[in-house]
């Protein structure tokens, strides 16, 4: 929404009227700079005191410090202290082979405290500790802060606030004992900041996507059709399931009353952006279709066919590059992600189909396309995800996420939920159940099962790593 | 929002009314007060009447605020850095406090507990109008009254215990005295000796060993012109002054000088050292007398300051009659008196390297002069002899001639000034055996924490006892004991509690009166941050603010929050109350200077004091402005830039007018006062001890029966190793570290810091944990003397071995029918007592959010609040200094499964017996000529001299 600029000094500021709370800056940024302001419910973040500044004021933190070790000023001018310091000093900085080009040096660091994944976080250090969530989760913290605190308890830790913990308590007396570093202080976890709306929506979405696509993928191949009341079903599901996107998407914002604000204060690069433009126009696509059918329009048929196909496409992988530009999530800036979510889309848009033959009986060839499509999905998806989890990450916080998946936290979710439930046990079922509707059906709704808790996976588990 | 241009979207959608528009037209900016790129630290005071800056909350849209910028000083700990407090103009409330650069001591810097004072102004659960109870004491039931009810009911007990000369069941005991004097005169003018402190759970120990040296009982390290700096505990991050500390240290540092730092703990302190000595507590004293030896052994010492300026005849004469005087065999005697601290025996005590040690012994002998030292209270504090480790530090400081030398280590007495005040009333001519009893004739300060072992042995009774930044139940040891003592109507016959805020003592009050947090009252501070002098004028600023915009008041109370009083206005209040016809003759004492036969206010008492500020009202008048009004605008003066050497003062041919020298000891006599001494044939002003040197021999101890400790001597403590039964599980605590953002009670009702440091794990060196098996996060049971608690353990190396520490600012508590009171910081406990001394407590819950005025206060999103410590342990009272040994013997053990975390037990029967022990390691009064305490010896509220003398009767 360009809540996020470049002053021309330099200065990264905020704008937080035009912030619509999506919380991507906050995965964006590697060094966690952004929070939450519970009292506005936007992002917020240091601003080198612009407010100071712009009236010549130093920042408060190099005022305030009684050591003076916070030195700030122009670097380019030879003459200020901080570029006498930096000519003279050996520094660091925080992740540079993020490639961000920081102007926050460090002089006699420490890696420990330089590099988030040479610590473990906890709940409790040396004198402080958190048993609440903040930040963007502080709007439920206030409503539960009348109840029992067993009961706020077990909300906050289903709701992953807590979870950031990557080993149990028990680990760290261990580390002190192998002389590993330890964080004994740090300001309060900010949770898990795209939780279950997010898993759900791209959920949703390729549902929503694949609901056209297969039918397009009939009609354009000449495989199979649809006859018109399930052709027509897929455009309705189509709809209703974009519509729960939207919400979603809505409601995953800390200010939801601004959602016009996407469409409406448009930062281009933005995939948050283009993908709400995309599902606008895909929306009135596939209403456009409907008027076509309806009508017997069936001239413009095919152009529009092929349009909505190229949006759904869209619709359905766009969500990869919008997590690949949240930079601080390593895991998410794998290539597969966009194969994965486009498969994932056929998958869904089969299943859904065969659900609805249970309802609505359909015809066997169009019956046949679909289980066909979804074996095939079943076996592309099994080696894209085979691909991701084998393949080389480039960085050590992918390669934690990928632990965390096969060996770690979600161990049971991915082996049981994603691989088990969501492929292998359906594509037994298409295989060994062929002219029995139930359990095409019973298959399709493992598969959703399986979508749905492989979204969780790839949305939760990233989000994991501490950044600072 | 300048930044931005609309997109055509974006107009369109804006113009039509589909999102709000966020592009109109802005103000114009606010000018610089630097040209661009070139930034400034604060705004000029020339434009603190109408400060104009951008309002951070709308940021980026450019609103302009209107503040006027009143400066008064910091309370949240000793230093009192300076402030400037925000006023919003329009609101006329404080809206946030910021540093003063016209402070000497802080130059505008503070830590994080400066600008967290804002919490404690906006705290939803201070107090704001004055409370009777109206249950039984301690039941938590409360009235509103009028201040007018419980002066007038105050000041008739008072009256009728001085008409009944029971003078000294008045007694006023405070935790921080601050106001340079002004209880003093308070007190004096109503003729009790009612001076209570907090000294002799804090530096008293310290302090003695000073004392015993030269006369000053602090010492003020010029760290910023040292080259060695040596640090007794943690003095860069939480000690006394931290901040301006801190600022000369790292000044020091980054000028070259080289840190040790001598700390069981690896603080932040010792982690910035380039020595970290991480000795067992209570052995500081043998490393610091090891160092000594390679000094003399290596002849690193000063001779010619040595000899000057220590009095070594006086050794000589009295320990080796049989050799010589000569310096010679005083250097000889010197070497043989610490032949046996070779630095292997200091490492066997203390587990400190004995390469390290001999290598800082040689660095402070490469510094010379220029080394500064610093202990406070730490091991001081700690130890059983603590009084030891100052004297052994103070030793180096002397061996090096470092005393009061630049970048060396002056008393602090020279770096801190001395208010003149409008009225001097007589010392009281009344002895308080409560505060200064006949076992203790050397206890440097008042015996407080036996307080309620001294009232129920009924050596006395209080009619009126006024608590003031005082949380003792809470703070002191064996806090159990002073719930009963204070619930006791017999022991105390009212009890008024003057605090902004509820405390653990507050709640067993009689009356909870309001008085202001730092910003909200007066006082002048000077403190010995360095080596120059300065002066601080703390002022309740919305008082300040009125009178700028012309509003009528009489009183601060007026301008406060609710009806929060000032102390000062109190106290003149109450005194003229006590005397309502002058014949008690106390309010001859407060008739104003300038308005004869008038009572004083406030501005007219500081007036006076600004007024006789050496040069104070001269540079006042260079601004067109009077001595208070400089003091109103700046908060601050610098009185002296520096000052060094100030022994070596020549005496003035007026100075020695009709004195005599005493031809034995060069001392210089006149009306009866010693006042200098004959170096090399040259009248000086010297020490202010017996002989106006520093006493490496000190005939007071050898008079007071201590002959042991005539010279610096090790102390082997309560806690020595030889004391421990290890195999039972006996090891010893540190219950005394600081953290950086908290300071005991004081710095309560700041969530800002408690939202940073909420909890105390017990601290514990992994080869302890592992012979328990514990892990960080396990429960461990920590049995003391008296009793037990239930804490959590956090396994570290950054402890030393064989050592458990736990943090002393956390496990603040209310009961259940403390409604309020602290909630960002306190669990919710249960007490319950057998009657028969057994008391237990528990934790009902941990912090919880709470509905308030303020938001945070339902997004509090820590809950553990930590455990009570103190309260368990045994009062451990030194028999020389009077200092509380901190330290306590402890037997860890691991828990049963009924044992909760925050359980808390204690036997007050035991800790009286326990009392009682200590009570019989004392070598009690006389001393020589019949005397209660050496003449030398200054003690708060110093009565006049004939009480000095046990057979003198008071009246």
């Amino acid at each position: 929404m360009e809540a996020l600029f470049f002053r021309e000094d330099g200065i990264v500021d905020f704008n937080k009227n035009r912030c619509i709370g999506c919380k991507s800056c906050m995965q964006a940024c590697p060094y966690d700079a952004l929070y939450i302001d519970p009292d506005t419910h936007t992002a917020a973040k240091c601003n080198y005191c612009a407010h100071r500044v712009d009236v010549g004021l130093e920042p408060a933190c190099v005022n305030v410090c009684p050591e003076h070790a916070i030195i700030s000023g122009d670097m380019d001018d030879p003459d200020t202290e901080i570029a006498q310091l930096l000519s003279r000093q050996q520094v660091k900085v925080r992740k540079p082979e993020k490639g961000t080009v920081p102007n926050l040096f460090y002089i006699d660091a420490d890696d420990a405290s330089l590099n988030p994944s040479l610590t473990e976080k906890s709940n409790s250090y040396f004198w402080n500790s958190q048993e609440r969530g903040v930040g963007h989760y502080a709007k439920q913290a206030e409503k539960m802060a009348f109840t029992n605190p067993d009961v706020v308890q077990a909300v906050i830790q289903a709701s992953g606030v807590q979870g950031t913990t990557v080993e149990p308590e028990g680990a760290k007396s261990i580390d002190v004992l192998l002389g590993k570093p330890r964080r004994i202080y740090d300001s309060p976890d900010k949770g898990i900041l795209w939780g279950w709306e997010v898993s759900a929506y791209v959920f949703t979405k390729a549902i929503s996507a694949g609901a056209f696509l297969i039918p397009f993928l009939g009609w354009a191949f000449g495989l199979a059709r649809p006859d018109a009341p399930t052709f027509f079903w897929a455009l309705g599901l189509g709809l209703l399931f974009l519509g729960m996107t939207g919400l979603l998407l809505v409601k995953d914002l800390d200010r939801p009353d601004r959602f016009l604000n996407v469409l409406f204060r448009p930062q281009w690069k933005s995939w948050l952006v283009r993908g709400g433009y995309t599902i606008t126009a895909y929306g009135g696509l596939i209403v456009l279709l409907g008027l076509i059918n309806w009508f017997g329009w069936f001239g413009l048929e095919a152009p529009v066919m092929w349009l909505t196909a190229l949006v759904g496409v869209m619709v359905a992988i766009y969500t990869a590059f919008l997590f690949a530009q949240a930079k601080g999530r390593d895991f998410w800036q794998s290539p597969t992600l966009a194969v994965h979510m486009l498969v994932h889309s056929f998958m869904a848009g089969s299943a859904a189909f065969l659900i609805l033959n249970l309802l609505i009986p359909q015809s066997w060839d169009w019956t046949a396309l679909l289980q066909r499509v979804l074996m095939i999905g079943i076996g592309i998806n099994l080696f894209t995800m085979l691909m991701e989890m084998t393949m080389t990450h480039p960085t050590v916080d992918a390669k934690r996420v990928v632990h965390m998946i096969l060996e770690g936290r979600y161990r049971n979710q991915f082996w049981v939920g994603t691989v088990l439930i969501g492929n292998v046990i359906p594509v037994t079922l298409l295989i060994f159940a062929q002219d029995n509707p139930l359990l095409w059906a019973l298959a399709a709704v493992l598969v959703l099962v399986g979508i749905y808790v492989t979204e969780k996976i790839w949305v939760e588990a990233p989000q994991r790593i501490p950044l600072s | 929002m300048g930044h931005h241009k609309a997109s055509v979207i974006e107009r369109i959608a804006e113009k039509i009314g589909l999102i709000p528009d966020l592009h109109q037209a802005e103000e114009a900016p606010l000018n610089r007060l630097t040209e661009p790129g070139d930034l400034t630290k604060f705004p000029p005071p020339e434009q603190w009447d109408d400060w104009v800056e951008y309002e951070a909350t709308a940021w980026p849209k450019k609103e302009k605020k209107h503040y006027s910028i009143v400066p008064t000083t910091c309370f949240n700990c000793e230093s009192a850095c300076g402030l400037t407090a925000y006023i919003d103009k329009e609101k006329g409330e404080i809206r946030k406090l910021e540093g003063n650069p016209y402070h000497p001591g802080s130059r505008g810097r503070n830590c994080a507990k400066g600008p967290a004072t804002i919490n404690q102004i906006t705290d939803p659960d201070r107090i704001l109008y004055p409370m009777k109870r109206t249950g039984a004491r301690g039941e938590g039931k409360w009235e509103r009254v009028t201040w007018d009810a419980a002066l007038d009911d105050i000041a008739a007990r008072i009256r009728k215990a001085i008409q009944e000369k029971r003078n000294n069941e008045v007694v006023y005991h405070v935790g921080r005295p601050g106001h340079e004097g002004y209880m003093d005169r308070i007190l004096k003018s109503w003729g009790v000796d009612g001076h209570n402190s907090h000294t002799n759970i804090c530096s008293s120990g310290a302090r003695f060993g000073y004392n015993i040296w030269y006369g000053y009982d602090r010492p003020s390290p010029d760290h910023s012109e040292a080259k060695f700096i040596l640090l007794i505990s943690a003095h860069l991050e939480s000690g006394h002054y931290f901040n301006p500390h801190a600022q000369r240290i790292i000044e020091g540092k980054m000028k070259g000088a080289k840190l040790a730092t001598m700390d069981p703990r690896l603080s932040n302190t010792a982690s910035m050292s380039d020595y970290w000595l991480p000795t067992y507590p209570g052995s500081e004293a043998a490393v610091l007398l090891a160092m000594a030896k390679v000094i003399l052994d290596e002849g690193l010492y000063n001779r010619p300051f040595l000899e000057n300026w220590t009095n070594w005849q006086e050794f000589l004469e009295n320990m080796h009659p049989d050799i010589p005087v000569t310096f010679d065999n005083y250097i000889l005697k010197m070497r043989e008196a610490y032949a046996e601290f070779t630095p292997e025996y200091a490492a066997k005590e203390s587990g400190a390297n004995p390469e390290m040690i001999v290598e800082v012994a040689r660095q402070i002998g490469a510094a010379g002069e220029r080394f500064a030292t610093h202990n406070w209270r730490s091991a001081a504090s700690g130890n059983l002899g603590g009084w030891a480790v100052s004297r052994c530090l103070h030793f180096l400081v002397v061996l090096m001639g470092a005393v009061g030398a630049k970048g060396g280590t002056s008393p602090n007495s020279w770096n801190k000034f001395k208010p003149t005040f409008f009225d001097n009333p007589p010392g009281p001519k009344f002895w308080n055996e409560l505060h200064f009893p006949d076992e203790y004739p050397l206890a440097f300060f008042e015996m407080s924490f036996l307080l309620p072992h001294f009232l129920k042995e009924k050596r006395g009774r209080m009619e009126v006892y006024f608590t003031r930044v005082f949380n003792p139940v809470w703070t002191y040891p064996d806090g159990f004991s002073w719930i009963e003592a204070l619930s006791d109507e017999s022991m105390v016959g009212l009890h008024c509690a003057l605090t902004p805020t509820w405390n653990e003592t507050a709640f067993f009050a009689d009356y909870v009166l309001p008085m202001g947090h730092s910003a909200e009252r007066h006082d002048i501070n000077s403190y010995a941050t360095h080596s120059g002098t300065w002066i601080a004028f703390r002022q309740p600023v919305l008082r300040e603010f009125a009178r700028k915009q012309g509003k009528e008041f009489t009183f601060t109370y007026e301008v406060n929050p609710g009806e929060v009083w000032e102390e000062d206005e109190f106290w003149i209040e109450l005194s003229w109350r006590i005397d309502p016809d002058g014949e008690l003759g106390i309010r001859k004492h407060f008739i104003s200077p300038y308005r004869p036969g008038e009572k004083i206010n406030i501005d007219e008492y500081y007036q006076f004091i600004f007024e006789h500020t050496k040069g104070l009202p001269e540079a006042a008048a260079k601004e067109g402005l009077t001595a208070l009004e400089y003091m109103r605008k700046y908060g601050a003066y610098e009185v002296e830039k520096h000052g060094y050497k100030k022994h070596e003062k020549l005496l003035s041919d007026a100075d020695l007018k009709d004195s005599t020298v005493d031809p034995k000891s060069q001392i210089i006599r006149k009306d009866g006062k010693d006042i200098g001494v004959m170096i090399q044939g040259v009248a000086h002003v010297g020490f202010p001890t017996p002989s106006r040197k520093n006493e490496f021999y000190s005939q007071t101890m050898v008079d007071w029966k201590w002959p042991e400790y005539a010279i610096p001597a090790y102390v082997k403590s309560h806690i020595h190793p030889e004391s421990l039964q290890k195999e039972k599980g006996e090891y010893v605590l540190v219950p005394t570290f600081r953290l950086p953002t908290l300071i005991h009670s004081r710095s309560g009702n700041a969530k800002w810091l408690t939202e940073i440091s909420n909890r105390n794990p017990i601290w514990m060196h992994p080869q302890i944990a592992n012979r328990f098996g514990f892990k960080t996060g396990d429960l461990v049971k920590v049995n003391t003397d008296i009793g037990y608690f239930i804490d959590k353990v956090w396994v570290t190396e950054g402890m030393a071995p064989d050592v458990v520490a736990c943090s002393h600012h956390l496990g603040r508590w209310r009961r259940p029918q403390d409604k309020v009171g602290n909630r960002w910081a306190t669990n919710t406990v249960q007490i319950s007592n057998d009657g028969k001394g057994g008391w237990k407590m528990s934790t009902l819950s941990g912090i919880r959010p709470f509905e308030s005025t303020d938001k945070d206060s339902k997004r509090i999103f820590w809950s553990d609040g930590g455990v009570h410590q103190n309260i368990t342990h045994a009062v451990h009272p030194d028999p020389i200094s009077g200092m509380h040994c901190w330290h306590q013997r402890v037997r860890i053990e691991v828990p049963q499964p009924n044992d909760k975390y925050g359980d808390i037990f204690v036997d007050t029967k035991r800790s009286f017996e326990n009392y009682r022990e200590w009570l019989n390691m004392t070598r009690p009064a006389p001393g020589p000529d019949g005397l209660r305490r050496p003449l030398w010896f200054n003690r708060p509220l110093r009565p006049q001299t004939e009480l000095y003398y046990l057979d003198k009767k008071e009246e």
